[in-house]
């Protein structure tokens, strides 16, 4: 007879959210550059901001930054990117 | 058209409160839900003015539920239920805890809704009692409060009965059939495991679990960060039988998963940092002994069953539900071997000030749990400084290595004294606050380690430093406040050696220390 157990996981589905298609050119596009705020990111962000500007042509460059690293975004800042073409995430230092 | 004021105003008199003589002295009436977390926030800041001041606890629920209320947070003034809600529609209040100062006619002399400690100081005042809440005691500062039972959707009758306690109810557990022949032990160690072997749960031993806790099996207590899985208490029996819990040990783990997932100590990036920091469980109160919790030799090791029971199905728990899997989510680059069982419990009897659960605000009688994120315990030994200075300068230099050597106001930490120390800094007549202080005052980091290093962690924000002066040396002062280093007593009473366990990023911007009742 098989044993019985008791699933002690998390059961709740998760939420597969797949990736946007992506961009063929990014010509004319909006970036969003998100700086989570740790050492270095500006500056890794700043150079490439001027890359996508001179060397991609982007139309357009949203700037925003989480006020800790520590936290997930809040819903501002991910209100604030909801309407770019696609968006750039400085993670580390 | 103008909307009637939901709040009695000042100078209005308050609805008579049955069976209370007001007597010559003003009062606070104090309206509260026995499940609103901010009503709980409250009571050890209301017990500590009603050790000068007249305060009325209103309990908005059931009989049972008051009761447990109570005796969890050991409440130090008399409380009344409010039958029907009937006292809650006079007052017109919104929402839970309402505060309501009275004077001996039964005037409003002020009304407060929510939890806030300027306030609480202001009334402190009015009643004539000292303040009751310090600013860096680890609550925040305000935080609202929940709606007041009688505005809630499901009460309809005007006059109805008061509603039971309501609770988010989840889905039970499924269960898993494990085919004949296959190893049960290596089925389990496979799936549920943290790399370690675990007990079977099946449903009779979990079934003698849940006898060790009086609530409903599919009560959610939490929703486990990073994946946010329900923690229903059926789950959390789950767990805690593959770590070997005893029951009894149900009592702790309902208060320990919800203080995991309070926002205040951010589990979610403890969970996902790469730094070393892993939740530090420090046990306080009479529970130490009714469950046996080990706080003399081997504080930190594997000498009880209840530390590493406890320790180890909080783990499990964080991994199972939480989902932070240390070969997917977890990234932290060198870990900790408290992520296999990371507690401790305060050796009371040793300390020879006031039990840290009585620094965080609760009673001496009232079992508490307080979660750090902590790095792992960092050695100290002094065996020959005889004078509180000196082992206290040992331990300061230590402490001047947290997070890193140059990056000084971002971490916290917290000193565990060997009874040996304690009673060296005691025996000079010192107090705990006062050897905080010193150490607060004495753990720096020279000026002139930052000399040509530009580049290296802490020296981009030297701007932010307090320049200080140690033994004569420009220093900058490691620590944002004497708050920042918290002391507990713990181990063998023969050794003089303390530890010294750094945080994660400390403070509203990282994770915050909380301590929950038992």
């Amino acid at each position: 007879m098989p044993t019985k157990l008791i699933n002690p996981m998390n059961e709740a589905p998760l939420r597969v959210s797949l990736p946007p298609a992506r961009l063929r050119s990014l010509q004319g596009k909006t970036v969003g550059l998100l700086d989570i705020s740790k050492t270095g990111g500006n500056l890794f962000l700043d150079r490439l901001e001027q890359l996508l500007r001179e060397r991609f042509h982007v139309a357009n460059v949203v700037r925003t930054a989480k006020p800790t690293f520590a936290k997930p975004a809040p819903p501002g800042i991910i209100e604030q990117l909801r309407t770019v073409d696609a968006v750039v995430e400085a993670l580390a230092d | 058209m103008r909307y009637p004021s939901t709040v009695l105003d000042i100078g209005q008199t308050a609805p008579a409160i049955p069976g209370l003589d007001l007597g010559s002295d003003a009062a606070l009436i104090v309206f509260f839900e026995t499940d609103c977390p901010t009503c709980r926030l409250a009571v050890p800041y209301l017990n500590k003015l009603a050790r000068g001041a007249r305060v009325i606890g209103i309990s908005q629920d059931d009989q049972a539920a008051t009761n447990q209320f109570t005796q969890q947070l050991a409440t130090a003034f008399p409380v009344q239920r409010d039958s029907g809600l009937a006292l809650s529609r006079r007052f017109d209040l919104t929402f839970v805890p309402s505060l309501f100062l009275i004077d001996h006619n039964g005037r409003v002399l002020r009304s407060h809704f929510g939890f806030d400690k300027a306030v609480l100081n202001e009334i402190a005042t009015q009643m004539r009692c000292p303040p009751v809440a310090e600013d860096f005691d680890g609550a925040p500062q305000s935080k609202p409060g929940c709606m007041s039972r009688h505005l809630e959707p499901k009460v309809e009758e005007e006059f109805g009965p008061a509603p039971p306690v309501s609770f988010s109810r989840g889905v039970p557990a499924s269960v898993i059939e494990v085919p004949d022949g296959e190893d049960l032990f290596e089925y389990c160690f496979q799936t549920f495991g943290d790399a370690l072997p675990v007990i079977p749960p099946t449903p009779e031993r979990i079934a003698r679990m849940l006898s060790g806790a009086a609530v409903n099996p599919n009560e959610v207590i939490a929703r486990v960060p990073p994946c946010y899985g329900e923690a229903t208490v059926e789950k959390i029996a789950a767990n805690a039988v593959m770590a070997g819990c005893l029951p009894n040990m149900m009592r702790v783990l309902l208060p320990l998963v919800r203080a995991v997932c309070d926002e205040r100590l951010n589990i979610h990036g403890v969970q996902a940092t790469t730094h070393f920091a892993a939740p530090l469980v420090i046990i306080n109160g009479p529970i130490r002994n009714e469950l046996g919790f080990a706080y003399r030799q081997n504080a930190f090791s594997n000498v009880a069953r209840a530390n590493s029971t406890l320790g180890r199905a909080l783990q499990l728990i964080l991994l199972n539900i939480g989902g932070a899997r240390p070969d997917a989510i977890d990234m932290s680059t060198l870990g900790n071997p408290g992520k296999f069982c990371y507690c401790i419990a305060e050796h009371e009897e040793a300390n020879p000030w006031e039990p840290f659960h009585v620094e965080r605000g609760f009673q001496r009688q009232q079992s508490a749990l307080t979660l750090f994120a902590a790095e792992a315990p960092h050695g100290v030994s002094e065996h020959t400084a005889r004078a509180p200075e000196q082992v206290l300068k040992s331990i300061s230099y230590a402490l001047a290595t947290v997070w890193t050597y140059r990056a000084c106001l971002g971490s916290e930490a917290v000193v565990v004294l060997s009874p040996e120390h304690a009673r060296t800094i005691d025996r000079a007549g010192w107090t705990k606050l006062r050897a905080r202080e010193f150490l607060f005052e004495n753990t720096g980091v020279p000026v002139r380690a930052y000399d040509n290093a530009p580049d290296a962690e802490g020296s981009q924000l030297v701007s932010k430093y307090k320049e200080i002066l140690i033994d004569g040396e420009r220093c900058y002062q490691k620590f944002r406040t004497p708050d920042s280093i918290r002391i507990v007593v713990a181990g063998g009473t023969a050794g003089k050696f303390s530890a010294v366990i750094g945080s994660w990023a400390a403070g509203p911007r990282g994770s915050e220390m909380v301590t929950y009742p038992i």
